[in-house]
């Protein structure tokens, strides 16, 4: 069984992200969702239909850019604009044209780049202008400004009102876009929430490191004692601060009234990796990923 | 054809008249194979071709060559290569009717038997001449009876081969024997009697008769008119059953 007992809400007008290691289940749902595939049981509406039973209702309400799929070779892009609209569907030219397409209209499928070929899956799955947009890896393969661009396109569709429900192993594209992400583990939803609940949820200590060759103990004391820090350790010059994320603007705050500032100062904030890192292995609380060796420790709380 | 449907079957043309595959068995190899059998025998009526020209006996049973390379060679590739590749998925979540596009198939296939036997006509006219038809309604409710059979023979085994490699295998295997026992080989009467049992009863033996014999007044050919037909309805009953390819 992919998926088991799962319990996902998309709110009308959302971008919701789902998130979750390979395997979890999630294009298993998002084909469930667009009645691809049969659920073994359970209730499933997608903008009220029944996507099983109902699926001629349910489909030309919903674009969808789905992962392992093609178009036929010989197809031209032009050809694939005239295929795949319908009779209110947008200007396919204007499409194409944002996305970058235009210069390759007469190509066909199977010359365009990887990066091209997502790229028209969007455009198409935008074409016939859905309620709600299901895209599953929807950047992989394409290149940072092309991405910057399907990020910008996707937030202009979500303004307009539409809904959109993102598949990504990205968690910057998640942060970016998702008003809430839900995660999923061997089928579960284990947690949902916006990106930045789940960040405190699962993974708010933040690594503040800098250098001072000769720190005064007042100042490390005064650190120690802020609220939120759980670990202050001194290894040589170096010097590593833990703790919850607001631990940030106090710590630099104390060292701005000591100088000379450090010029070495780097602050590690924890992001939806690192959430989803501990969340999927089951750790509360785990350290930002740019973590580096511990030295000796000279304080800390809980 | 502003409809789903209806601007499927239209790409799907166009597509089929770029398809290498298509070009390549529907239209230029029945053509190339008559014009060389067709001329291997001469034109001098022959007891071994039923007291016929064999140059006409050829021509007359080419139009099923090019039924049978569709049904059993580009429609199979064409259809589990769309699976495979995950198109038919894409069709299906874009909102395109579940039997929408086995319904485009057999348009397409109908359309491409139709235009490749006229071009095997076009042909065949100047160098052999087309022999009259004797029994001109025999012969018109064989060919589309076949071009069903043989189209939906097609798209059910397009949607049960698992991949395109595997069509194509499976429809060359049944292509070739169907083709030289029951169409464009040597004519029944000089084949071995072991050989002619097992030519007898295969569905492009039994088109091909029915179309040759009432062509060429050989006979009406009612068994094999008969056998056609259950062929086109349970194979188009059976395709039909398997829409969601």
């Amino acid at each position: 069984m992919v998926v088991d007992g799962l319990d996902l809400d998309v709110p009308a007008g959302e971008i919701v992200g789902l998130l979750g290691a390979n395997g979890a289940g999630k294009t298993t749902t998002v084909e469930c969702i667009q009645g691809l595939r049969k659920p073994d049981g359970g209730r499933l509406r997608v903008l009220g239909f029944d996507p099983v039973t109902q699926p001629e209702r349910l489909r030309p309400l919903v674009g969808s850019q789905l992962q392992s799929s093609a178009l036929p070779d010989r197809l031209r892009v032009a050809e694939a604009l005239e295929l795949f609209s319908a009779p209110h569907a947008r200007d396919g030219g204007e499409l194409l044209e944002q996305f970058g397409l235009t210069q390759r209209r007469r190509s066909v499928f199977s010359s365009l780049s990887g990066g091209e070929r997502q790229r028209l899956f969007l455009v198409l799955a935008l074409l016939n202008r859905p309620r709600l947009v299901i895209l599953d890896e929807l950047t992989q393969g394409l290149d940072p400004a092309a991405r910057r661009n399907v990020w910008a396109a996707i937030r202009q569709l979500n303004d307009e009102g539409t809904t959109v429900l993102l598949v990504t192993h990205e968690m910057d594209e998640a942060e970016a876009l998702c008003d809430r992400v839900a995660v999923m583990r061997a089928g579960h939803v284990i947690d949902a929430g916006a990106p930045a609940d789940l960040v405190e949820r699962h993974a708010s200590t933040a690594v503040i490191r800098f250098s001072m060759p000769d720190p005064p103990a007042q100042l490390l004391d005064q650190v120690r004692r802020l609220d939120g820090v759980r670990e202050v350790a001194r290894s040589g010059a170096r010097i590593t601060v833990r703790g919850h994320r607001r631990i940030v603007a106090h710590v630099c705050a104390a060292l701005v009234r000591w100088e000379p500032v450090p010029a070495d100062l780097a602050i590690s904030q924890p992001g939806l990796e690192d959430a989803l890192l501990g969340l999927l292995n089951g750790n509360q609380e785990e350290q930002p990923t740019a973590g580096s060796a511990r030295g000796e420790l000279i304080g800390g709380r809980r | 054809m502003s409809t789903a449907v209806g601007r499927l079957v239209r790409a799907e043309l166009k597509l089929m008249t770029r398809d290498p595959l298509v070009l390549t068995f529907v239209f230029a190899f029945p053509v190339v194979t008559m014009l060389i059998i067709g001329g291997a025998f001469g034109t001098r009526p022959d007891p071994a071709f039923d007291g016929t020209n064999p140059s006409h006996w050829y021509v007359a049973s080419y139009l099923t060559v090019v039924i049978a390379a569709t049904g059993l060679v580009m429609l199979p590739v064409h259809l589990a290569s769309y699976r495979e590749r995950g198109v038919l998925r894409r069709f299906a979540a874009a909102g395109f009717p579940r039997w929408s596009f086995a319904f485009a198939q057999l348009i397409v296939g109908l359309l491409t038997t139709a235009v490749a036997c006229a071009l095997l006509l076009a042909v065949a006219a100047p160098v052999y001449g087309i022999p009259a038809v004797h029994d001109v309604w025999r012969v018109a409710v064989a060919l589309p009876l076949g071009a069903v059979a043989f189209v939906s023979l097609g798209v059910l085994l397009g949607s049960l081969l698992p991949s395109a490699r595997a069509a194509q295998a499976v429809g060359l295997l049944l292509f070739f024997p169907s083709f030289l026992l029951g169409a464009g080989g040597p004519p029944p009467h000089v084949m071995g009697s072991v050989v002619k049992q097992v030519a007898g009863p295969l569905p492009l033996t039994l088109l091909t008769n029915a179309v040759r014999a009432p062509w060429l007044g050989l006979g009406p050919a009612t068994g094999s008119l008969i056998g056609v037909a259950v062929l086109a309805v349970a194979a188009s009953a059976a395709a039909a059953r398997r829409t969601a390819l």
